[in-house]
């Protein structure tokens, strides 16, 4: 920290490197951290946004995978569904038609047989057939059962999608295929007739229709033409059995007074009907008359009532009103089986006319404006004229119950149509069409019977229907839809989940690496700011080595060498230094070596001289005259200033070389000062000056040396009584100041001028050369001075003019300014103390 | 004590020519010497009464030659002026340790030298 304010308060090389390192690698580093931090922020933006984009785009894919796979699988299933109703019409429509051709089998065989009571009986009673026994109650139908147990294959390997449905128990019971059986002569008259009841006595002409089943019958008509052989079979014979359907909230019941029609109304009346075979006897050649076999109806009915389009396959009651059923329809279209009774097609028991089928209330307006009677304009429309379900079934035969179905007028029910269309050629099919409200499946396939007058078309005996709810028909493809909803909805959750979870992890590791990076950036900057205070240590102790060094050199240590370490800049340098510091000792110790060898050669001449001229001035070279005498006195006075001048020289340089060893030791002020006025007394006599000593009783202790201070203090007087008018005063004065000790030296001379006080101590300086000529001063004794004084850790100065105020008896003017030279010296603290 | 007989060693011609003139003429029997060698022989040959002793001297220097006079029992008692022209401290006492009676600094006046001498004749 000291290091630090130290950097910082002045312009070192630790700051300004400080300061440009920081600079240098702090800016770039907060410039990368900040572009590496709006990037990554960016990127994180970016990321989540293109994950949000990809979580949209996913879950519209998914969205449109979801409807093209619930289409396709709708499709798929709905086509195996179609398929699989398909083949359940077709298979109906051949069971019937195998049926009816046992029928045939029937006939024949009965014609082979000599008609007889007995005969004819056993044969009646050899024809008898199960049906299923719809339940009779409501509550009998809730106890139908299906078996509870499961049944699984005993091998494992049958396990992958075993598939086991129980056997459909339904009650049963056996009742004769035939209503009645007969042998008709060739008049029309009844010779045998069998019924459950036996051998019947009430025989009648057939021939009559008033005496037929229903009074509806008009075979015997047809006998006549036929070949021997040749089968007649009649069209379905019964009474037309009314109905009422009622129409509520849409949904569509029976009126219980209406004829049975399954579940939705067991009480009713059945429709009840016969089917006629007839075929000529001939014996010997020779037809003798027809045996007829009239088929229940009830086994027709058995076939349509109790299949269901569906998963429940079968049923032991037919419903309508669930919309799933079969029933059949004849060569010319009627219907002649249905689960609503009151919809086939039959005839008034009372007229033996047939009751005419149910059409639109369109078509009905056009029946009561023809003002024919309905049997008749029903038959004379036109067949499948402008089929649509926008008419609506014709309200007067609603009201009377009159509403069965003949498939070629029905003109509000437009499937009628589609069947008759679609077995045409004899085949099967199925479509769609929306039917009271409900969307339904129909199927057809015609009824491969040829028989008689069904050879007629193609369509055979006709055709059977089915009828299923699209809901029902759809439940595979339906359950399959919303299994497929369900796992793409947890699809969608997942991926809105994982993109929530993305996200949070992007920004996670956001901040993450922001942190990262400002801790990069703090550790760098520490790192820097160390680095620069380490490098510049490394610079700067060096140089503060070298300016040690140099101010050691400056001190006169020339020896002074500088520890070299480092092989850099900084270390040539100080090689340099001390190359030179080597140089600059070697020059300091020739140039010693010259004073010391100069001054000595010097004196040597110096001595011939001065020996001589002494020797003349002493009278030894014979007698001499006044003026010589003056000449030689005038070049003893130069050779004494030429032997000044050399043993100043010496002084100044071995003070300067610091070779002389100072001898310190205590001393009074009072004892050095008397020391230098004793010694300087004579000459201060010759000049007539007059000096005044203040400091002596001065007792304060200076720890100086003693012989070296006195040459200093002779100095300083001998200046001032030499460069002085003779007849002056100078007053010694001083005290002492916390360590040091002043003494001062004060004269009324001419004074020094402002430019010079500083200058005189400077070797060779002399204000005022005429004087120094005058005086024979070499020049040298005040910087000798100096040295001396400042070697002791003194100081000294010039003033100049002197203060007038302070020193009064030495009446300072205008001519005579003074001046006053100050030295201190140490004063030695352990006596001082 | 009579001083007859003055030894001048210095090697400067000048200077010992000056010296041995000037002495001769005052009545003195000067041998001069200009190297240290020299002036044993001269010392021990002649036996001068007071030797005028330079210090910067060929062969051997002043001091050398003054200890050997010092040392040598027949010339112990012989004066040794030293004159030398090398004035600091420790060559004075350098003088003073080899025995040298006087030791002057140069240069100096011939008439103190003569007074210097004549001092040794009381």
């Amino acid at each position: 920290m000291k290091a630090l304010r130290e950097a910082f308060s002045r312009p070192s090389i630790l700051s300004k490197l400080l300061v440009s390192f920081v600079a240098l690698s702090a800016v770039p580093l907060i410039v990368l951290a900040y572009l590496a931090n709006r990037n990554l922020h960016e990127t994180g933006v970016e990321a989540l946004l293109n994950i949000e984009e990809m979580g949209h785009i996913n879950l519209s894919l998914i969205e449109q995978l979801r409807k093209k796979v619930i289409q396709d699988t709708v499709e798929a299933l709905d086509a195996r569904s179609t398929e699989a109703i398909e083949v359940r019409t077709v298979d109906l429509a051949n069971a019937i038609a195998a049926f009816l051709y046992e029928r045939d089998n029937d006939a024949r065989t009965l014609s082979t047989i000599l008609p007889s009571e007995k005969d004819y009986l056993s044969f009646f009673q050899c024809h008898y057939r199960t049906v299923i026994e719809p339940p009779s109650t409501i509550e009998e139908i809730r106890t139908e059962k299906k078996s509870s147990t499961i049944v699984v294959s005993g091998n494992p390997e049958n396990s992958q999608s075993w598939r086991n449905l129980p056997p459909y128990d339904f009650k049963k019971k056996s009742i004769p295929i035939y209503r009645e059986i007969s042998f008709v002569d060739l008049e029309g008259n009844e010779k045998i007739k069998i019924t459950s009841h036996g051998a019947s006595k009430d025989l009648r002409n057939i021939s009559s229709k008033r005496n037929t089943y229903c009074q509806a019958e008009d075979y015997f008509q047809h006998l006549g033409s036929l070949s021997d052989n040749e089968i007649y079979v009649s069209r379905v014979i019964g009474e037309h059995v009314p109905g009422w359907l009622q129409v509520s909230d849409g949904k569509v019941t029976v009126d219980p007074a209406s004829a049975y029609a399954g579940k939705e109304n067991l009480a009713g009346k059945k429709f009840e009907g016969i089917i006629r075979w007839a075929i000529p006897i001939v014996e010997r050649g020779k037809r003798i008359g027809y045996c007829t076999l009239a088929l229940d109806h009830e086994h027709i009915m058995q076939f349509t009532d109790h299949l269901v389009p569906t998963e429940e396959r079968f049923s032991n009651i037919s419903d309508a009103g669930e919309g799933n059923y079969a029933w059949l329809w004849d060569s010319e279209d009627r219907c002649i089986s249905h689960p609503r009774d009151f919809f086939i097609m039959g005839f008034d028991g009372n007229t033996g006319r047939e009751v005419p089928g149910w059409i639109s209330e369109t078509t009905y307006s056009e029946y009561l404006a023809s003002g024919k009677f309905l049997e008749e304009f029903v038959r004379e429309l036109p067949n499948f004229r402008e089929f649509t379900q926008n008419k609506k079934g014709a309200k007067d035969q609603t009201r009377i119950g009159r509403i069965a179905l003949d498939c070629k007028t029905l003109d509000m029910a437009p499937q009628c149509q589609g069947w008759h269309d679609g077995t045409d050629d004899g085949g099967s099919g199925s479509f769609v069409i929306l039917w009271s409200g409900l969307w339904k499946l129909t199927s057809y396939a015609a009824v491969p019977y040829f028989t008689g007058q069904y050879s007629k078309t193609k369509r055979g005996f006709g055709y059977v229907t089915f009828g299923a709810n699209v809901d029902d028909f759809h439940k595979a493809a339906n359950d399959t839809k919303l299994y497929i909803q369900k796992t793409l909805e947890e699809q969608k959750d997942s991926i809105e989940k994982v993109n929530l979870k993305t996200g949070s992890t992007i920004r996670e590791r956001e901040a993450d690496n922001r942190n990262l990076l400002l801790a990069i950036g703090l550790v760098s900057i520490m790192a820097v700011v160390g680095a620069s205070i380490i490098i510049s240590y490394g610079i700067t102790k060096p140089i503060k080595n070298l300016t040690a060094g140099a101010l050691a050199m400056r001190r006169g240590e020339l020896n002074q060498r500088i520890n070299v370490q480092s092989r850099d800049e900084i270390g040539e340098l100080a090689t340099s230094f001390n190359e030179m510091a080597s140089t600059v000792a070697e020059l300091d110790h020739m140039k010693s070596e010259f004073v010391t060898i100069a001054s000595h050669e010097l004196r040597t001449p110096i001595h011939s001289i001065l020996l001589s001229v002494t020797g003349i001035l002493g009278g030894y070279s014979g007698e001499i005259n006044d003026e010589v005498r003056e000449d030689l006195e005038t070049v003893r006075l130069e050779i004494d200033r030429l032997m000044r001048l050399v043993n100043d020289l010496l002084d100044l340089s071995r003070i300067e070389a610091r070779k002389i060893q100072l001898q310190m030791a205590p001393a009074t002020i009072s004892a050095i000062v008397s020391q230098a006025v004793e010694r300087i007394s004579e000459l201060a006599t010759t000049h007539n000056h007059s000096l005044e000593n203040s400091l002596e009783a001065e007792k304060t202790v200076v720890n100086v040396d003693v012989d070296r201070i006195v040459q200093v203090l002779i100095n300083l007087l001998g200046n001032s009584i030499k460069y002085n008018p003779d007849g002056g005063k100078i007053i010694i004065d001083g005290s002492a100041h916390e360590n040091v000790f002043s003494i001062l030296i004060i004269d009324n001379g001419y004074g020094i001028p402002d430019w010079a006080q500083k200058k005189v101590f400077d070797k060779f300086f002399q204000a005022d050369t005429y004087m120094s000529q005058k005086v024979g001063g070499t020049g040298l004794g005040l910087s000798i001075s100096k040295h001396i004084i400042e070697e002791h850790g003194g100081s000294i100065q010039c003033v100049s003019p002197a203060p007038k105020n302070n020193y009064p008896d030495l009446l300072l003017n205008f001519e005579r300014k003074g001046a006053v030279f100050t030295l201190t010296v140490p004063i030695n603290q352990k006596s001082a103390g | 004590m009579k001083i007859n007989k003055i030894l001048v060693v210095d090697d400067e011609d000048n200077i010992s020519s000056y010296l041995s003139r000037k002495l001769s003429k005052l009545g003195y029997e000067v041998f001069v010497a200009s190297d240290g060698e020299t002036a044993i022989d001269i010392t021990f040959s002649r036996l001068p009464d007071i030797v005028l002793l330079d210090v910067k001297l060929p062969k051997m220097n002043g001091y050398e030659v003054c200890r050997k006079i010092k040392s040598n029992e027949t010339t112990r008692l012989t004066p040794v002026i030293m004159l030398s022209a090398k004035t600091q401290g420790n060559e004075i006492q350098q003088g003073l340790d080899a025995g040298c009676d006087l030791y002057l600094t140069k240069p100096i006046g011939f008439p103190d030298i003569l007074q210097h001498v004549r001092s040794f004749e009381e």
